[in-house]
């Protein structure tokens, strides 16, 4: 009984209830941030590094490394850096990815049988009806968005870029030349070339 | 409206419906792209945390390390300025050890003696040749 009561005495004092540990609660304020951003720009991330792929699993691959190396690498630095260091980061992976690709290609095409996905199961979420209220309307976009897609994977991966970072992203001409690490001026070029090719391919389709 | 403007129009106009679809594809991406996602986001930011953690802590523990360097630093340079040579009572010992043998040793001290003594007579010798010669 003495001795609880001994111990009471002299232990440490509590904190009381306006006490706040300023490191630990920016620490988390910050890692709230990253998180808040990644999940922004995630899906369009995606997208890009699908169109620059043309397979999920190789964006996903893309998209995930992308994350985890700017979470390690750039984490600590001034939020409004984060999205041109991201974009920079999930090129160079999608250019390693197409890089990788094309050795395995010429290495598959020497080899006498090939094991490409046969294994794929059906996930059961992606097999989830929509619950878009119009079918016909769907059916629509749906048509417009493959042949958006396919003129798309007709660029050049520059022209691409550009495309997709303007567009989808909605970066200015500043935050697009820092993510492709080019100049201004060679964004415009890119981006104006990309419009040329899309109109001639598309014309001008409606949604 | 010139041919310039035309473009410009027609351009603007293939932005805004290409930005359309392209949303409009973004919100259909599915569920298990959506998941792999929201798991990849969660590791990264995992991962942000832990070296953040990482870092704070070696941030703290810095002046712990900085006083223990510095300690190390001061016993080095103690250990490296400590004074050379012998000790002085150690040489004194030396020869007095020395002192002690050789009166411990007897027949030194009597060749001493005896020489001592024959230098002695040979000097009484010379002031006695030297008292004749001059008378």
């Amino acid at each position: 009984m003495s001795g609880f009561a001994l111990a009471s005495t002299y232990s440490m004092p509590s904190a009381s209830h306006g006490d706040v540990d300023l490191s630990d609660s920016s620490a988390r304020a910050r890692t709230r941030a990253l998180n808040q951003f990644l999940s922004g720009i995630e899906l369009k991330a995606f997208k890009i590094a699908q169109a620059g792929l043309r397979n999920e699993d190789d964006a996903l691959d893309a998209v995930q490394d992308a994350m985890l190396q700017l979470a390690r690498a750039y984490a600590d630095r001034p939020a409004e850096e984060w999205k041109p260091l991201f974009y920079r980061i999930l090129e160079n992976r999608i250019r390693d990815m197409q890089r990788r690709r094309t050795v395995r290609g010429r290495v598959m095409a020497w080899l006498p049988f090939k094991g490409e996905d046969e294994d794929d199961d059906l996930d059961p979420i992606a097999q989830a009806p929509s619950d878009d209220p119009s079918p016909g309307h769907t059916l629509e976009v749906a048509e417009a968005m493959k042949a958006l897609e396919s003129a798309l994977q007709t660029l050049p991966r520059r022209q691409q870029q550009a495309f997709m970072l303007r567009t989808l992203e909605g970066m200015d001409v500043a935050q697009t030349a820092a993510a492709m690490g080019c100049s201004e001026g060679s964004v415009k070029t890119h981006y104006f070339r990309a419009l040329q090719t899309l109109r001639t391919q598309l014309g001008s389709f409606r949604t | 409206m010139n041919v310039q403007d035309e473009n410009k129009h027609d351009y603007s106009e293939l932005e805004d419906q290409a930005r359309t679809l392209l949303t409009e594809s973004v919100t259909r991406i599915d569920g298990r792209i959506r998941s792999r996602l929201n798991q990849a986001r969660q590791a990264a930011v995992a991962e942000a945390g832990k070296r953040r953690r990482w870092f704070l802590g070696s941030f703290f523990l810095m002046p712990t390390a900085g006083a223990a360097a510095a300690a190390a630093l001061v016993a080095l340079v103690l250990w490296h300025h400590q004074p050379q040579g012998t000790f002085p009572v150690s040489t004194e010992g030396q020869m007095s050890a020395e002192d002690l043998d050789l009166i411990a040793d007897g027949d030194g001290l009597d060749l001493m003696q005896d020489a001592d003594g024959s230098f002695y007579e040979w000097a009484a010798a010379q002031s006695e040749a030297g008292v004749e010669t001059s008378t």
